[in-house]
Order: C-alpha cells, then sequence, then structure tokens
C-alpha cells in the first residue's frame, strides 16, 4: 500500500505548509489589531478591549454559525447568498409557532430545519442538474424565502417561552487565577454563550468533515477542478447537493442563534447577512474560486471581524459607520494577499 | 414550409422570446382581474401621462438604467455588486452639496448652497471614479469581479453615511425637483432620461466595434487580447459605465424622495439589475448580451412590484413572486431545456421534411 513511499513530515514542517498561509495572515492581522487597541489604549484598555472583543465575538455567533456552512459552499466554487433569508425565516417560524400557535420551540426548530435543508438541497440539485449559475439560483433562493417570511407576518412577533428564555440565558463565565492566586471570575467579567458554544462545535463539525472524511476530500476537488473531479469518478453531483443542504442546515441554526439573541423574529431581520457572512469567510482566508479556505480561518475571521466594531467603541470619537469601511479596506486587504499568494505558488510550480 | 419551421426553431432557442411571453402573461392576469389596468389619461392639472403603464415605466427608470451598464458587466463574465451602494453615494453627495453647511442653512427651501451643476456633476464624477477603482481591481489587479465589487458594496454605505455625517438631508430645491418628479410634455422625466440613456448605449454599443470588444473579452480575454483588444482597457470602461449608470439613477432616486437615505436608497438594486440582465437572456458565464432583453427584463420586475401593490398584497411578498417568476424563466433558459426544445423542433422539421 505505502508504495509511493511518502515520508511522514515533521510536525514544524507541517505547520510552516505554506497552504496554511491565509490563515496565518487572518491570525497575524488579528494579533497585530489587538496589540494595536492594547498599546494604543494602555492606561486601562487591554482587558477591557479583551472583554469588548469576546462580546462582539459573542454577538457575531450567529454569522460565524452560517459561515461554517459559506465556507464548504466557497470551497467548492460556488456561493449562496440565500443564508441571511433563511436565518430570517427560522426566526419567523420559531416567532410564529411558538407564540400564536403554542407550539415547542423545538418542534418549530425541527421544522425549519426540514425546509432549510431542503431548499438547500433544491438549489445544489439545480445548480449542478440545470447548470444554473449559484448566484441566480441561490438569488432566487433569497427571495422566496424572504417573501415567505412577509407572507408569515410583516410585524416582528416577540417570543416569551421558558426554554428560549433559558438557552439565551446559559453563560459561562471565563476563569483564571486572580492576583490572589484563586481561581476566579475574570475581570471586567466576560462569559460565552450558548451562541459561541455552538458556533465552536459547529467549526469542530465542519473541521472534522473537511480535513478527516471522503466527502470532504471530494469537496475539495470539486473545487480545485470540477472537470477532472467528475473524470476522476467523484461524486460531484451528490457531495455539491449535500454541501448546499449542509450550508441550509447551518443557516437554520444560525438563525436559531439569532433567535435566542433577540428574542423575536421578524421578516427584514439579518437583511444582508449573506454578505457579512461571506465576508467573514473571505477574511478567514477562503478563497472565493474554490479549492482553498479551512475552518479554522473561518472562526479568526469572525473574530477579526468583531475586533473591529470593538476598537471603534473603544476609541468612541469615530462614527459607527467607520466600521464598514474599515471591513471593506481589510477585505481589500485578504485579497491582495490572496493575489500574491497565488501568484507566488503558480511561479513556483512553474519552476 | 421547410423556412418557417426554421424561424419557430430559432424563436424557441432565443432568450428573448420567454422575456416578452413572461411579460405579456404577467400583463394578462392583469388584465384579466382589472380591465381598467391599461387605461392611459392625462393627468388636466399638470398635462403628464398617468396610468398604471406608465408607472411601471416611470418606476423602473433606476433598474433599466442601472441594467445597462451591468449587462455589460455580466457580458464580460463578472458582476458589479456595488450598485446599490453607489446609488446611495450618489444621492449622499448631491444632497451635501446643496445643504452645504447645515448649521447655516437650517431649513430646507426652494435653494442650493453650492451651484446646481456640481451637485449633479460632482456625484456621477466621484460614482465614475469608483466604478473605475473595481474596474481597476478587476483588470490589473486579477481580481474576481464578484469578490472587488463587493469592497465598494460593503464600504459604500460607510461612504455614503459619513459624507452627511450619517444625517438625513432633505431638499425642495425645485430644479432637483424636475429629474424625478418633473415632466418633458406629457413624458415624465425618468422616462426621458431611461430613453436617453437606453439610446445612448445601444449606439455607443452597436454603432461602435465596442461591443464587439466586450463580446470577445467576455468570451476569451486572453483571446482577445492576443488579437489586439486591450481587454484591461474594455473592462476599466465597462466597470466605469456602470459606476457613472449608478450615479444617474441615484439622482432619480434621491430627486424623488427629494431627500438623501444612506441606508436604505438603492439597497438590493444589485440583485434587481442582475436579475434583470439574466432575465433578458444575457449568460451570466458572458460573450452575447441583449440591452433589448434586460430593458424588457427590468420592465417585467417593475411590472411584478406593481401587480403587487395594484391588487392590495403585502408589498414585502412581491419577492416571493419574483422569485416564482425568476425560477420559471431560469428553469425555461437552462441548458438541458433549451437544448430539449431545440431537439425536438429540429426532429419536427426533419420529420416534415421526410
Amino acid at each position: 500500500m505505502e508504495a509511493t513511499g511518502r515520508k511522514r513530515q515533521s510536525l514544524l514542517s507541517r505547520i510552516m505548509n505554506p497552504k496554511y498561509i491565509m490563515v496565518y495572515a487572518t491570525i497575524g492581522i488579528f494579533l497585530i489589531i489587538y496589540i494595536f487597541g492594547a498599546i494604543n489604549y494602555a492606561d486601562s484598555g487591554f482587558l477591557t478591549l479583551r472583554t469588548l472583543i469576546i462580546s462582539m465575538f459573542t454577538e457575531n455567533a450567529y454569522y460565524g454559525i452560517s459561515a461554517v456552512g459559506m465556507t464548504m459552499v466557497l470551497i467548492t466554487g460556488g456561493i449562496d447568498l440565500s443564508v441571511g433569508a433563511v436565518s430570517s425565516l427560522t426566526g419567523m417560524l420559531i416567532a410564529y409557532g411558538v407564540a400564536r400557535m403554542n407550539i415547542h420551540p423545538l418542534v418549530c426548530l425541527a421544522f425549519a430545519l426540514v425546509i432549510g435543508v431542503g431548499l438547500g438541497a433544491i438549489m445544489g440539485a439545480a445548480i449542478h442538474y440545470l447548470n444554473v449559475p449559484p448566484f441566480i439560483m441561490t438569488l432566487t433562493g433569497m427571495f422566496l424565502t424572504r417573501g415567505v417570511c412577509s407572507l408569515i407576518s410583516r410585524e416582528s412577533i416577540e417570543i416569551d417561552n421558558e426554554l428560549i428564555d433559558a438557552l439565551a440565558g446559559f453563560k459561562i463565565y471565563l476563569k483564571w487565577w486572580n492576583e490572589d492566586g484563586e481561581w476566579a471570575k475574570i475581570k471586567p467579567i466576560c462569559y460565552i454563550n450558548f451562541n459561541l458554544l455552538l458556533f465552536i462545535i459547529m467549526i469542530i463539525i465542519g473541521t472534522i468533515l473537511l480535513q478527516r472524511t471522503r466527502f470532504g476530500r471530494n469537496v475539495y476537488a470539486i473545487g480545485g477542478n470540477e472537470q477532472s473531479a467528475k473524470l476522476m469518478g467523484l461524486p460531484v453531483a451528490r457531495t455539491k447537493i449535500i454541501v448546499y443542504a449542509f450550508n441550509g442546515f447551518c443557516s437554520v441554526l444560525a438563525g436559531f442563534a439569532y433567535v435566542l439573541y433577540v428574542k423575536s423574529g421578524w421578516n427584514l431581520a439579518l437583511q444582508g447577512g449573506e454578505l457579512e457572512v461571506i465576508t467573514c469567510a473571505v477574511i478567514g482566508g477562503t478563497l472565493m474560486t474554490g479549492g482553498v479556505g479551512y475552518m479554522i480561518g473561518t472562526l479568526f475571521g469572525v473574530l477579526l471581524k468583531s475586533a473591529i466594531p470593538a476598537l471603534i467603541t473603544f476609541n468612541g470619537n469615530l462614527l459607527s459607520w467607520w466600521g464598514k469601511i474599515a471591513t471593506g479596506a481589510l477585505l481589500l486587504l485578504f485579497i491582495f494577499i490572496q493575489r500574491v499568494v497565488v501568484l507566488y505558488s503558480d511561479r513556483k510550480k512553474q519552476e | 414550409m421547410k423556412k418557417r419551421s426554421i424561424n419557430l426553431s430559432a424563436l424557441t432557442r432565443s432568450k428573448i422570446t420567454w422575456a416578452v411571453i413572461a411579460e405579456l402573461l404577467i400583463l394578462l392576469v392583469c388584465f384579466i382581474i382589472r380591465p381598467d389596468f391599461f387605461s392611459i389619461s392625462i393627468q388636466p392639472s399638470t398635462g403628464v401621462l398617468y396610468g398604471s403603464l406608465i408607472d411601471i415605466v416611470n418606476r423602473s427608470a433606476e433598474i433599466s438604467i442601472i441594467a445597462m451598464g451591468m449587462t455589460l458587466a455580466i457580458a464580460l463574465g463578472g458582476t458589479d455588486l456595488s450598485v446599490g451602494a453607489l446609488v446611495a453615494v450618489s444621492g449622499a453627495m448631491a444632497l451635501k452639496l446643496m445643504r452645504w453647511d447645515v448649521l447655516e442653512y437650517v431649513t430646507p427651501g426652494d435653494y442650493t448652497v453650492k451651484p446646481f451643476w456640481m451637485a449633479i456633476l460632482f456625484p456621477l464624477i466621484t460614482c465614475t471614479i469608483m466604478g473605475l477603482f473595481n474596474g481597476f481591481l478587476i483588470a490589473k489587479g486579477g481580481m474576481q469581479p464578484f469578490i472587488a465589487t463587493l469592497i465598494l458594496m460593503v464600504s459604500g454605505r460607510g461612504i455614503a453615511q459619513i459624507l452627511t455625517n450619517g444625517k438625513q438631508f432633505t431638499t425642495m430645491y425645485s430644479p432637483f425637483r424636475v429629474i424625478g418628479q418633473g415632466n418633458l410634455g406629457p413624458i415624465p422625466m425618468p422616462i426621458v432620461i431611461m430613453t436617453v440613456v437606453c439610446v445612448l448605449m445601444a449606439l455607443f454599443v452597436r454603432k461602435t466595434a465596442f461591443g464587439t470588444f466586450v463580446e470577445a473579452v467576455g468570451v476569451n480575454r486572453s483571446a482577445s487580447r492576443l488579437s489586439g483588444i486591450s481587454s484591461d482597457a474594455v473592462i476599466m470602461i465597462v466597470y466605469s459605465i456602470t459606476g457613472f449608470l449608478s450615479g444617474i439613477a441615484g439622482l432619480i432616486y434621491s430627486s424623488r424622495i427629494m431627500s438623501n437615505d444612506s441606508n436604505n436608497a438603492g439597497i438590493n438594486y444589485e440583485m434587481d439589475a442582475i436579475l434583470a440582465v439574466v432575465i433578458g437572456g444575457t449568460a451570466m458565464t458572458g460573450g452575447k448580451f441583449s440591452l433589448l432583453g434586460t430593458l424588457i427584463g427590468s420592465i417585467i420586475i417593475r411590472t411584478i412590484v406593481t401587480f403587487v401593490y395594484y391588487f392590495g398584497i403585502v408589498a414585502e411578498a412581491t419577492m416571493a413572486f419574483k422569485a416564482l417568476i425568476i425560477a420559471v424563466v431560469i428553469v425555461l433558459q437552462s441548458e438541458p431545456v433549451r437544448e430539449y426544445f431545440a431537439r425536438r423542433s429540429e426532429k419536427r422539421a426533419s420529420l416534415k421534411q421526410g
């Protein structure tokens, strides 16, 4: 079996593998921003900044959950614009079911999962079999889902439910040794909520799916070159459909997380959310042309995206609109790094 | 006999045919539900044409104008996601120039602080430069159009907000009102602007070689470069045009509401414009394009919206209707289905020949 006789690489050379360079760039820029903030606002800044970033991180967790699925879609070379709308629909279904029809929220969630996964699978099938560009197909899905949301209700529906309250109130306080050497809550107090926990679990599931299964290798192969993946006999149709269905699954979970965050359902919630999600994945080092991307990068992408508003809040003098511009600039920076990396590796291949 | 059947198969293969049929079907449904849908009259007080059909064309002006540029961008094999944000920038800039010193000129009135030509010209120039920036990233930076224009889409609204310090300005300046609410003879001004833009674009694209250049670059960029077309220049010109047209649309939009609304101006315009182009039969993969198809596409989209308003359906549910009709058009236009139809009509033709 070991005819190729590939040498087992040392740990260091495996870590230094150039294919991880985008992930390192993300982590590096996050550290630079963090250290910059900590030095600039050093008087009381460092600890407060930490708390601020973690609280922004927990607030952005629902984008992250959706970004797990989006990363996978982007790796296949596709795109999914329907995620924000599907999340919004999930919120609407749960809110309507719980508040108006007295159904258990988990039943509503299960129903939403069926719809989200089903829609994803249908879109994936249409993209593959009808050869419709993913952009157009998922745009249609987005319009359809938003429309259905508005047909359910035009007003925001409040949710008053024990289970939802309990999950929303769930907190794990971060602890560290304080000056007296006691294991205590760190100050200023910061905590991890259910959403962030769910996000981290989804990242782990995504990593295992991508790195440790045959399915994951098919995903990368399709993103690298769909034609040769087909010629190699890989199940392209099945893989693509599963990827879009999995993305639907993630969007529904993201919608659930959003419900826990706002405790209501609204037909226009998360408008433009799909672009936030794509931005998270891209600044996490996922290549839009497909074939390259890691879940851990996406995790840091979300963290990086949370650090910007945290810094702007911290400064206090800047309008919050600068956050949007900073995100745009960050996108530009990352795309440039990606270009350089791609050009560099192309040149290396030619040599 | 033979000639006719060939024409028929060419007709079923043409994508515009399906778009026209779709539009006629929607209008037919409108007519069945409300026979007075087609009535057009002249409002006695202003002398302007008035009626549902006029309203549809009038309200489609912004999308039609943007979609003209979007057609070229898509024919290049790209997209331009930043158009909606540029609409917001253009409106914000125009209002900023007209209400320059808000603290000094507190109440909105029939005046403009900076000269009017500035309030018209500067937004257009800014949007053109932003379009050029997109084109530069795509042509010289070698980026994917989707992601290159995503940058301005994300940060454009931020720029618009910062231009006006996050505030919403209003104005009562009457020459500015003419752009969106005025009229030339009996025809509403947006329709006039839209017609001028469409005609100029059609002349520019079809009477010069530019349209052919665009198609050539869209089909194969390196081949077109080898045959002597400066593909970088073509790309940058196309995205500049798209930016410029978004600027015009932004002026029309902000003139309609006589204020700037950086959060909502042009929201989802990029999606609507892309849909208009796709319904009109231009493929997302690039190559051949049809400006006429795009115009029909954008009118279809507006017809759906008007249809929904007119019959008192929840306004936000428009999207679901849009989606359904788009789904039908997509399926009809998709390769396997068109191949099936083409094969069937060919089979028939060969059967008739015996």
